[in-house]
């Protein structure tokens, strides 16, 4: 037995399935919290869900798990059957939540190889006790549901699937004692039965997994229920006829007693998943996905598995019937080979150009037709092929954006605030590792809002704000950056009490009046370790850690953070992150001894300048005037105190740069030419210099500084 | 196999000169040594950071020992060495006169560095201790401190100090 099911890969799908199966029962909950109760839909995908989960860590022997899982369901199957009125929603949400936090808790535990200990008496207590409270409000109605939450299941598949053709049959298999693995000539025969099943019941459960099958299948027999189109004669032929058999017992029975199960109730379970009329035709023909199925499925080795399970995108187009086309288009791949990939490209962009910038082809009289089509060729492929690499690191900030969801949920439960939460662009995508960096930073942001920013109703009524709450989260590019905000319609910052603080911690210089400090000056202060304003410690936010860990987070990928605000009507904190942190185009310049890179979508172009072309302010500052229009000029040279730089402007080349809608002019000694580059974060070790925001390693091996336009205006 | 390697690493330093001083680092925490390359500046940085090499595709930061213990700067030449060190997880280059050679120094031969008055500037020192071999004396460089201490003032003077006592 122990060969046939490879446990690691097992343990791999169980947790990658649920987690996504997770994710998108958080996405139903949160997207229906507000609503009066959840649709109908939402009911059945919430129950389904509950029943692969449940099914799935059964399999994986996952008890509390299952217990919980199992609890849910039932409250869902409930809602589903009984179309209770009067649900406190709200209720139900937190319910829900609690479950999948539970659950996401346990996998956690799981993936690190830790036993999964945790403990769901409560939770299922609590679970228990709402679903009895709403049955009693309801109970009345419902006589067609029984307490006991064993015959539940039972109940619930007939509805759709007695049709008058159907036939159900009760089968006892007795199997000669002492054979050898007789739980999977059980499985054999379910197998079988399961071609030509409508619906089939067996006891015991757990054939495959449970090593103690065999004996208790040889002691007790091996039940089956079965609701089939098919005749009895045409039955026993599907019966095994082996020597391992010694009793087949065949009795047709009404549907009554079918939904009464086996004499003995014991722990017979489904085999389907969905019980919509729409799934038996996937039923019939084997196909239904249940956790037996899985079982079946070969498993790869652990990093590298297929996602039979459509992942939490393609299960709105359930709904659709696409259920079917949609099935195996996707594969999970280990970040860390696509890290290995990412890496490897970027090491051909480099080997590249040392082939296309190779000095042995600078010879003068050599003919390079050919050579230069063929290079063309190659510069084009290995374009495409990033470009390729890039599209699949890629992914939406909708799942970033729904945890917020969550957090802004519970946090303003917690504060007793109405708040609602609004997402805008959330389909914007960004590179895989960027978004591992935001994430944290976001929750930071989110919090604050919600905790510090937005008011209580009493201080919002009192302030004359008419209006909910809200937070709200945007997301958009531009010029090659990805801009996210965090919005709210609170308090705002305010500036005297920051800088009351800022003065007590000594932090302002004592000879600058109070007035002279820019709003923009003010709230940086905010970020700065240990600068919290908020009087009381809360769950949430108020020790003063956090801003300054938002903002070393976000510098860690070359990003920043700025704040705006009103006083009164609330503020907006923006993340401005790079797209992506792997390969830019770049324009590569020489300044004295050193190269620098600028990304290609800041420069507008290269002007040639003359002397009489220069204006300069008596205290330095320098212009230069082309088409009538004045740029500023930054000499890169004396920026960063380089030794050997041109200082004649008609030596230099003048780089237009354009950034944020503001022009200046960058000067610099020479241009190299234009390059894609492999950005490398400059080594954590060297402080952050202002204006660089990485390194990355040219044609001959040497090492160019990437210039950040938008820092260097600053 | 982890075992046999730390055992045949104890006690072993990579010793190299600097100014008329020898200095002994723990062999664990060298990585490589490579001949010097070309160095790209950054600009703003403290002088003894004198820029970035590229180690086979690995961008990593460099410092000039001589400068950080605030010496005289030295010529580099085709001579000049660069040890390249890991602390935790910071890969750092130092750019070193010369190397000498791995030498065994154990335990009983190291003594607490000795210092002079300021017991607390004594242990901020990147010289935690100081080795004996033979008649010569090394000086062991706590690494971390040699690459991450901000506060140079002070251990310009317990440098002094070290000098002194010598």
């Amino acid at each position: 037995m122990a060969e046939e099911f490879n446990t690691e890969g097992m343990l791999d799908m169980y947790l990658l399935e649920n987690g996504q199966l997770l994710e998108r029962l958080q996405e139903i909950v949160l997207e229906q919290k507000d609503e009066e109760c959840f649709d109908e839909d939402s009911i059945n995908e919430i129950f389904r869900t509950m029943h692969t989960i449940k099914g799935s860590s059964g399999v994986m022997m996952f008890d509390e798990i299952t217990a919980v899982a199992h609890k849910l369901e039932d409250v869902f199957f409930y809602l589903r059957e009984s179309h209770p009125q009067n649900v406190p929603h709200l209720e139900l949400v937190e319910h829900v939540l609690a479950v999948s936090d539970f659950i996401t808790g346990e996998m956690d535990k799981i993936e690190n190889g830790d036993p999964a200990d945790g403990k769901a008496g409560d939770l299922i207590a609590e679970i228990d006790s709402f679903l009895n409270g709403i049955k009693k409000k309801n109970g009345a109605k419902d006589k067609d549901v029984k307490e006991n939450v064993h015959e539940e299941p039972k109940q619930f598949y007939i509805a759709p699937m007695a049709t008058s053709d159907s036939h159900f049959y009760k089968i006892y298999l007795t199997y000669t004692p002492g054979i050898q693995l007789a739980n999977v000539h059980a499985y054999k025969t379910v197998y079988t039965l399961k071609e030509i099943a409508e619906d089939l019941i067996y006891s015991p459960e757990d054939i495959i997994s449970n090593e103690d099958a065999a004996d208790d299948i040889l002691e007790n027999g091996f039940k089956i229920l079965l609701q089939t189109q098919s005749s009895e004669e045409e039955l026993r032929a599907l019966m095994p006829t082996g020597y391992e058999l010694s009793k087949v017992e065949i009795y047709e029975c009404t549907a009554k007693e079918y939904q009464q199960g086996f004499d003995s109730i014991g722990s017979e379970i489904r085999i389907d998943l969905d019980s919509s009329v729409e799934e038996i035709e996937a039923r019939a023909g084997g196909a239904a996905a249940s956790p037996k199925e899985e079982k079946k499925a070969p498993m790869a080795p652990g990093d590298f598995v297929i996602a039979s399970k459509e992942p939490g995108k393609a299960k709105k187009l359930a709904k659709d019937k696409q259920k079917k086309s949609e099935k195996a288009s996707f594969i999970s791949v280990d970040v860390a080979k696509m890290d290995m990939l990412m890496d490897l490209i970027g090491e051909l962009v480099i080997s590249e150009s040392v082939v296309l910038q190779n000095p042995d082809l600078k010879v003068p009289g050599l003919k390079l037709d050919n050579f230069n089509k063929a290079a063309a060729q190659m510069s084009k492929i290995s374009t495409d092929l990033q470009n390729v690499i890039m599209s699949m690191r890629m992914v939406p900030l909708t799942n970033t954006f729904q945890k917020m969801n969550r957090i802004v949920f519970d946090a303003s439960r917690k504060l007793g605030k109405d708040i609602e939460f609004e997402m805008i662009g959330d389909a914007t995508e960004v590179d895989k590792n960027i978004i591992e960096h935001i994430s944290d930073p976001l929750m930071h942001l989110v919090r604050n809002s919600v905790d510090h920013g937005i008011e209580t109703k009493e201080e919002r009524e009192a302030a004359g704000k008419k209006e909910k709450g809200k937070v709200t989260l945007s997301a958009k590019t531009e010029s090659g950056k990805v801009w996210i905000g965090v919005t709210d319609n609170g308090r705002g910052l305010e500036r005297d009490k920051i800088l009351a603080k800022a003065r007590r911690q000594g932090l302002l210089d004592y000879n600058r009046p109070d007035s002279s400090y820019t709003d923009k000056e003010v709230y940086q202060f905010i970020t700065l370790p240990g600068f919290s304003t908020n009087e009381q410690v809360t769950e949430f936010s108020g020790r003063g850690v956090g801003m300054d860990v938002v903002v070393s987070n976000l510098q860690s990928i070359g990003g920043s953070l700025e704040i705006e605000s009103t006083p009164g009507q609330g503020s907006t904190m923006s993340l401005k992150i790079p797209l992506t942190l792997a390969i830019i185009d770049g324009i590569v310049m020489e300044v004295g001894s050193s190269s620098f890179v600028i990304e290609t979508g800041a420069v507008k172009e290269f002007v040639n300048v003359g002397e009489d072309m220069m204006v300069r302010k008596p205290n330095g500052e320098e212009f230069v005037m082309i088409r009538g229009e004045a740029y500023p000029v930054l000499r890169i040279g004396e920026w960063y105190h380089l030794r050997d730089y041109k200082k004649d402007v008609n030596e230099g080349m003048m780089v237009i740069v354009e950034v944020e809608k503001k022009n200046f002019c960058l000067f610099v000694d020479r241009l190299i030419g234009k390059q894609e580059i492999v950005v490398k974060p400059i080594p954590g070790y060297i402080r952050k210099v202002k204006g660089l925001s990485g390194c990355t390693q040219l044609g001959d091996g040497s090492i160019a500084l990437i210039l950040d336009a938008a820092a260097l205006l600053e | 196999m982890g075992e046999h390697d730390t055992d045949t690493q104890k006690d072993k330093y990579v010793t190299f000169r600097s100014g008329e001083e020898y200095f002994g680092l723990k062999i664990e925490y060298v990585n490589e040594i490579i001949v010097f390359q070309d160095i790209t500046e950054v600009p703003e940085c403290e002088d003894y950071v004198k820029g970035l090499i590229n180690l086979r595709g690995k961008i990593i930061p460099v410092i000039d020992v001589r400068l950080r213990f605030g010496q005289e700067p030295f010529e580099y030449t085709d001579r000049t060495c660069i040890i390249v060190i890991h602390v935790r997880s910071t890969v750092v280059g130092l750019i070193v006169e010369k190397i000498a050679e791995v030498v065994e120094i154990p335990e009983e031969c190291i003594l607490k560095s000795p210092t002079i008055g300021h017991e607390e500037q004594g242990q901020e020192s990147y010289v935690y201790a100081i080795g004996k071999v033979g008649d010569s004396v090394k000086l062991l460089l706590d690494p971390d401190r040699l690459i991450n201490d901000e506060d140079l003032s002070a251990q310009e003077q317990t440098d002094e100090e070290m000098e002194e006592g010598e």
